[in-house]
């Protein structure tokens, strides 16, 4: 073999070898370095804005179903057990979790920093809805996220976890975590001035899990126990009727729109509908954000209509 | 020379039984030292190894040795711990918690309740099957598969402590959903469970039978009184009712396995323990454990001690055969006189035979030894380690 031909061939395998690294690096950057499972759509959503392409998130909670009353099977719980984060909700919101086997140290609970604030539901009725069948919301409240200051600690939490895993990740996530507390600060603040107008303004809420909005911005919420598609009985109508001689509400808010006509008979109580969904699933149009923006809008323009309805009757006091 | 060794060689080939004894003897007496000392370091490398692999040990205060001996071998635990203390150490942010509870045996196997993050620690892989998911679920060390001869799919009833103590343990029938791979470690021989399900069988924790034909529309499950053992048997069905009662924080565990981040957070962890009052303590396994082979060594050096004057006598006693044998051979070193041999060559020809026999035994002590190397790994890990 000529020293001209060796050096061709070494040559050669030289390329193959920095192509064949070349292509590992390339399968490398192309797949996400983190898989992150959220019990819920609010910490999904978080992961997704603060890791970006870099994680992969999946929300095992089939589409319709409510989060909060969903359990994994065995498959679910053998997919979790292969993430490297689990991000719970807490506040009692996983109450599967003492019946399934995970990996303590890739759980991260999102509102372990508040949980000497928690709320606790006193009272709580045994009912059913859709394919979860019986249920009740004893225990604590877990919507922790309605509260959008909360919901920046959370995702505060969210970042943390990641940096954890990936300390590299971390000016990036924390660029992406101030963006994103801004953006919940400012639904904040909006919120907090929209009810500071009229604080005692009541209002109803078709199912009891506005606890912590309530409390954050100040508002004058009870609370029935209904469902938006399902026609409440007539003991329901009558407990509303008792419930309204104590608190003369004239807009109730619902986790989503009413069913027409239930919409229909609370219109005939002088009772509009609002709605303000939760989000805990993944939405069918929009993001978490946007959600939450047409829930602020859809309560500023609550609050606008009353006044606009108090200063009709202030001006006419005896039609 | 060369005929010298050919005459030995013959004489000894003649002699078979004589020769084949002593050269045995001679073998056993040079191998067995060594095989002890290599047996003895293979044993010192297992346990070294599970030892420094385990960075640090948090449980109840008392014995280090019975701490380290339960959390690496699973050996019955003293006392224990409450669940609080994992929680503890991961808010230092110091290290990571692996909380281990090594209480139980089922089939005289320990039964063991750890986090599913054991697994991944102890870099355990599965040859078949699953990790536990839910509630009552269980995986198999290998040895432990093959000793109860189960597979994924079936159950395994755990043992009850007490068949009279009602109120004690509760019986419950485990689904197996996998075996793990041979690791030839103490791993191997467990039943390993969720830390949950390990309450379960404490009695912690319990489901509500919501059958209304059971009489009581709410009633607990656990074991029913009577002739026979009855199982809490963890179902689909039934899983969603089971729940825990009192503060998880209390709930036992035998040790702690922390995970430093570094040297630093090791050694800021260590100082959190130092509180002579205290009811936990802190250890390095390895130190522990390089003080209980320090105690086999003694043992090592017992056997030394007893082994040299029995290898001396040895040695006396085949210099007394070959005495006893030369003046047996008397008339036939006579006759190599007669035939015109001087006195040297008889030297020489009985020093060929001594020459072949220490060869001889030499040899079969370096096969003896090597095999004493092959078997040493499964000897330690029966003997010594299971």
């Amino acid at each position: 073999m000529s020293i001209q031909h060796w050096w061709r061939r070494v040559a050669l395998g030289l390329l193959f070898f920095v192509a064949a690294a070349g292509s590992d690096l390339a399968g490398a950057a192309g797949s996400p370095a983190l898989k992150i499972i959220a019990v819920n759509y609010p910490l999904a959503y978080f992961a997704e804005r603060l890791a970006g392409a870099r994680a992969r998130v999946v929300l095992p909670v089939p589409a319709g179903a409510d989060p909060a009353f969903w359990r994994p099977d065995a498959r679910t719980v053998g997919t979790m057990q292969k993430a490297d984060l689990i991000l719970l909700n807490g506040a009692g919101y996983e109450k599967w979790l003492s019946q399934v086997s995970l990996p303590r140290l890739k759980l991260a609970n999102t509102s372990l920093g508040f949980q000497d604030t928690y709320l606790r539901i006193e009272n709580a009725v045994v009912h059913s809805h859709g394919p979860g069948g019986l249920h009740s919301h004893e225990g604590l409240a877990f919507t922790t996220w309605l509260d959008f200051e909360q919901a920046g600690k959370q995702a505060q939490a969210v970042a943390d976890a990641i940096v954890r895993k990936h300390p590299e990740w971390k000016s990036i996530v924390l660029e992406n975590l101030e963006t994103l507390r801004g953006e919940l600060a400012e639904l904040d603040a909006e919120l907090k001035q929209t009810v500071a107008a009229d604080p005692r303004r009541p209002f109803l809420a078709s199912h009891p899990i506005y606890q912590y909005l309530a409390r954050r911005y100040g508002l004058n919420l009870k609370s029935v126990h209904w469902e938006p598609e399902e026609m409440p009985p007539a003991a329901e109508w009558q407990g509303l009727q008792s419930m309204l001689k104590d608190h003369p509400a004239r807009r109730m808010i619902w986790e989503a729109q009413p069913a027409p006509e239930i919409a229909a008979k609370l219109k005939d109580m002088e009772i509009e509908s609002v709605v303000f969904a939760p989000c805990a699933n993944r939405p069918e149009d929009g993001d978490f954000l946007e959600v939450m923006k047409r829930n602020v809008d859809a309560l500023k323009a609550a609050f606008r209509q009353e006044k606009r309805a108090n200063s009709v009757i202030s001006k006419n006091p005896n039609p | 020379m060369q005929h010298d060794f050919y005459l030995a060689w013959r004489y000894l080939r003649h002699n078979k039984a004589r020769s084949l004894i002593l050269i045995v003897c001679l073998g056993v007496i040079i191998a067995l030292p060594l095989a002890l000392h290599r047996v003895l370091d293979e044993a010192e490398r297992r346990m070294s190894a599970r030892a420094e692999a385990t960075p640090l040990l948090v449980g109840a205060r008392g014995s280090a040795a019975d701490l380290v001996l339960n959390a690496l071998y699973f050996t019955e635990s003293p006392a224990f711990i409450g669940m609080g203390e994992v929680d503890r150490i991961a808010a230092t942010g110091w290290a990571d918690p692996l909380p281990v509870y090594a209480r139980f045996r089922v089939r005289g196997l320990p039964l063991v309740g750890v986090t599913m993050d054991y697994f991944e620690f102890r870099d355990l892989a599965l040859a078949e099957g699953d990790l536990p998911a839910l509630l009552g679920d269980c995986v198999l060390g290998a040895e432990a598969g093959r000793r109860l001869r189960l597979a994924p799919g079936d159950t395994l009833p755990t043992t009850p402590e007490n068949v009279f103590d009602l109120a004690g343990v509760h019986p419950l029938k485990l689904n197996v959903t996998g075996i793990l791979a041979k690791t030839h470690t103490p791993d191997d021989q467990a039943v390993f469970v969720d830390l949950q399900t390990a309450w379960v069988i404490e009695g912690l924790g319990h489901g509500h039978e919501t059958n209304p034909r059971a009489g009581r529309a709410d009633s607990p499950f656990a074991p029913a009184s009577g002739d026979g053992v009855a199982y809490t048997e963890i179902t689909p069905d039934n899983l969603a009712s089971f729940h825990f009662h009192g503060d998880p924080a209390g709930f036992p565990i035998s040790a702690v396995i922390a995970v430093p981040r570094d040297a630093r957070a090791s050694a800021l962890l260590r100082g959190r323990y130092l509180d002579d009052d205290a009811r936990t303590q802190i250890v390095r396994p390895s130190e522990v454990t390089r003080s209980l082979l320090q105690n086999i060594f003694r043992i090592g050096a017992l056997f030394d001690a007893i082994l040299l004057p029995l290898g001396i006598a040895a040695l006396l006693m085949t210099v007394l055969v070959f005495a006893l044998s030369l003046r047996l051979r008397q008339r036939e070193i006579e006759t190599i006189h007669l035939i015109g041999c001087s006195p040297m060559t008889v030297i020489r020809l009985v020093a060929a035979e001594i020459v072949l026999i220490a060869c001889s035994a030499g040899a079969l002590g370096w096969v003896l030894l090597q095999a004493v190397g092959v078997g040493a790994a499964e000897f330690v890990r029966h003997f010594v380690i299971a």
